[in-house]
């Protein structure tokens, strides 16, 4: 991802948005919106949070855009704003216990403010996108704390590398590794009755 | 032999070991290090396999678009400085005429506030008295003095009395005006202390009070303690 340069289309969106053409911002938000808002869904774990992170990031990368020097493109610096803001939204949710965000589940439910989301990937893991197990991955996740959350996801799902995971964090590379190596640890032993665990 | 830990088995699985091909070798030959990596490998698809939703693009756009405002360009750096350059000069040039003014007004109200000065030997008698009370003090100590001097015969009772008194009040203004800073005050005060100290303690004869005007009028103690005591007068008449 920061390897990639800035093409043209979208250094020339930034420059119409600095000279007050708020539209040409559409260009930036159609190629980054969906892996922005799939970055925040690993961090929130839930569709709500994860669109409002996104649209929060993307307000507060407009508002910083005279300040962009494009050192780095434009979808590294997204990224990480989106992580911080991400990460952000969680600790408030952490912190407001009456609040109870839409959480995936194999079953749409209103009383259990449940949602479900349509399964793309279908193949021999999903055997193992059954309820139950579902509902013990939520817990799994739950268990973790942002960093180590954030450092997982990004790591393992999104794929992102873990020194840009590390500066989005504003961690050492070293810590961002250990948050991970945290997480797969716990996540396995939550997991024992379903993935096999420790044997 | 030596098994890996849990921690290498996670970065092996995650690409992110730097011994890749050693773990590998013995995975193959290590039945319990094999179950482990297994295991590992299980979780991470369990979590490889999460859908994720997709977003309404327009309807997020629609939303974004209604808090965007107009933007304009950050003006380049090297601007921002020389736009400024020019306040330095006239910043150090106001702070000049600041020190200036701070510095000539103090010196014209101190020659205003000085209209005796002392040229008595122990430097110029310049600073009024900080104390309001010792206008009584030094008041107090001209006449004791004026009376000392034009007394023929031994001092009377009364007097030394009054001296006594002087005395122990002499040593607090002494202390004030040096912690005030007024050194010539302080160093006129002293003289009168010793002076009041050998009137306290020397037996009433003609000869000591003899000795006493001598010793008086060689230091021009009663001078100066006249001199202080105008400025004293001038000070109070000036702040009135």
């Amino acid at each position: 991802m920061s390897n990639r340069r800035m093409d043209k289309a979208e250094t020339e969106a930034i420059r119409n948005v600095l000279a007050g053409n708020r539209d040409a911002y559409r260009v930036l938000m159609d190629r980054h919106f969906c892996s922005v808002t799939r970055v925040a869904f690993r961090i929130t774990g839930n569709e709500a949070d994860a669109e409002e992170a996104a649209q929060e990031a993307f307000l507060r990368a407009y508002n910083k855009l005279p300040t962009f020097r494009q050192d780095s493109t434009f979808s590294t610096w997204i990224m990480r704003i989106t992580m911080n803001t991400a990460i952000n939204l969680v600790e408030r949710r952490n912190r407001d216990l009456s609040y109870h965000a839409p959480r995936i589940s194999d079953e749409a439910s209103t009383t259990n403010h449940t949602v479900k989301i349509a399964d793309r990937q279908a193949g021999p893991e999903g055997i193992l996108l059954n309820r139950e197990a579902a509902g013990l991955r939520q817990a799994a996740m739950a268990e973790l704390t942002p960093m180590e959350r954030t450092a997982f996801t990004l790591r393992h799902m999104e794929d992102i590398p873990m020194g840009e995971i590390a500066a989005a964090l504003n961690v050492t590379t070293n810590s961002a590794k250990q948050a991970v190596f945290r997480a797969v640890s716990k996540l396995r032993r939550s997991l024992t009755p379903i993935a096999g665990g420790l044997r | 032999m030596k098994h890996f830990s849990e921690e290498d088995l996670i970065a092996y699985q995650l690409h992110e070991s730097s011994d890749e091909s050693t773990i590998s070798m013995h995975l193959e030959s290590c039945s319990e290090c094999a179950d482990l990596s297994e295991s590992i490998a299980e979780t991470l698809r369990v979590f490889s396999a999460d859908p994720v939703p997709q977003p309404d693009l327009e309807h997020n756009w629609q939303r974004l678009r209604g808090n965007l405002r107009v933007l304009t360009p950050e003006r380049p750096r090297g601007f921002e400085l020389f736009r400024w350059h020019w306040a330095w000069p006239v910043a150090g040039l106001t702070t000049a005429a600041l020190i200036l003014l701070t510095v000539f007004g103090t010196h014209i109200h101190r020659i205003g506030a000085r209209h005796n000065i002392a040229v008595n030997g122990h430097g110029p008698l310049t600073t009024e008295p900080t104390d309001p009370s010792i206008a009584n003090h030094l008041d107090a100590a001209e006449r004791l003095l004026t009376e000392v001097n034009n007394s023929s015969g031994p001092l009377d009772d009364a007097t030394r009395e009054q001296a006594h008194s002087l005395l122990l009040q002499n040593a607090v203004y002494v202390r004030s005006a040096r912690d005030s800073g007024d050194f010539a005050e302080a160093a006129v005060l002293e003289n009168f202390g010793r002076v009041l100290t050998t009137l306290d303690n020397e037996p009433p004869t003609s000869h000591s009070t003899w000795r006493l005007r001598l010793e008086m009028n060689t230091s021009g103690l009663l001078l100066d303690i006249r001199i202080l005591r105008q400025n004293d007068d001038h000070s109070q008449g000036v702040s009135q």
